[in-house]
């Protein structure tokens, strides 16, 4: 893996969409997303001497990943949050389904931007991602009961935000 | 969606909607995107390497040159500090230029001249 760019290639195809999710769960705006991966993996091979075979990768990597869109949301404060693009499949959805749709996206949306910065991390890299506790209690710098804590409350607030709708989508 | 906030296991309609929504568009493009960034941040490495170690390596070659140049030089001078030549140029100069052998007795008062008193 070490010095190796088709190695890291592969880490890439591994981890590569789920730093991007991450990343759009902290900054909401696609190309700064996407520059901030493109950062942090960059960043991770060139510390990838440094990193210890003997802990777990994905974590490392999804740091590495995480503090660098921190960094970008940090850098980008000023400008306003441009809403996430679109990316729900809804071509073959009548036009009641579309609105649904929408509206969905819409709560889900609202939901995420409600939830303080570590609960949409940790609720993204849990749910989303299937991650332990463990994993984002070492990808955050926090212990594992503060990450069952964030997953708790992340998750009531999406409850709330998200209501009866996703069961429409069924 | 059986969305429990006590749940201790990933919910997959969630976990669904949350991909859907943050995976955005053109994931095969995005990850070629990254990959293609790490091969020529690879490239740059080489690049500066390549530009530090030239000068580097000319100043070893020439490092390398003088000392052997240095090592050729000890070793002639150890070479004419051997007894018999130092013998030799302690002998009167007529001795040496001569075309006759020297006297015993010239070879023998050079000798005792070197002799420590």
């Amino acid at each position: 893996m070490r010095g190796d760019p088709e190695a890291f290639g592969s880490l890439i195809d591994r981890h590569g969409l789920a730093a991007r999710r991450a990343a759009r769960a902290i900054l909401r705006d696609e190309d700064d997303a996407d520059d901030a991966v493109q950062e942090g993996m960059l960043a991770a091979w060139r510390a990838i001497e440094r990193f210890d075979p003997a802990r777990p990768f994905r974590p490392w990597l999804m740091r590495i990943v995480v503090n660098a869109a921190l960094d970008a949301r940090r850098r980008s404060k000023v400008r306003a949050a441009e809403p996430v693009a679109e990316t729900l499949e809804s071509g073959a959805l009548g036009p009641d389904r579309m609105a649904e749709a929408s509206l969905l996206r819409t709560r889900i949306d609202a939901g995420l931007a409600e939830l303080p910065e570590r609960q949409r991390i940790a609720l993204v890299l849990f749910d989303a991602e299937g991650w332990g506790h463990a994993d984002i209690a070492a990808t955050l710098g926090v212990p594992e009961g503060t990450v069952r804590s964030y997953v708790f409350h992340a998750r009531r607030a999406m409850r709330k935000s998200l209501g009866t709708l996703a069961e429409g989508m069924k | 969606m059986t969305m429990s906030p006590f749940d201790n296991q990933p919910d997959p309609e969630l976990g669904r909607l949350l991909r859907e929504r943050l995976t955005g568009p053109a994931p095969e493009a995005f990850l070629r995107r990254l990959k293609g960034a790490v091969a020529a941040e690879r490239a740059d490495q080489w690049d500066v390497l390549a530009g530090w170690a030239r000068p580097r390596v000319l100043a070893a070659a020439i490092a390398a040159g003088f000392l052997l140049w240095l090592g050729a030089w000890f070793g002639v001078m150890s070479r004419t500090s051997e007894p018999g030549v130092t013998m030799a140029s302690s002998l009167p100069a007529q001795a040496v230029v001569s075309a006759q052998p020297p006297a015993v007795d010239e070879i023998m008062l050079a000798l005792r001249e070197r002799e420590p008193r």
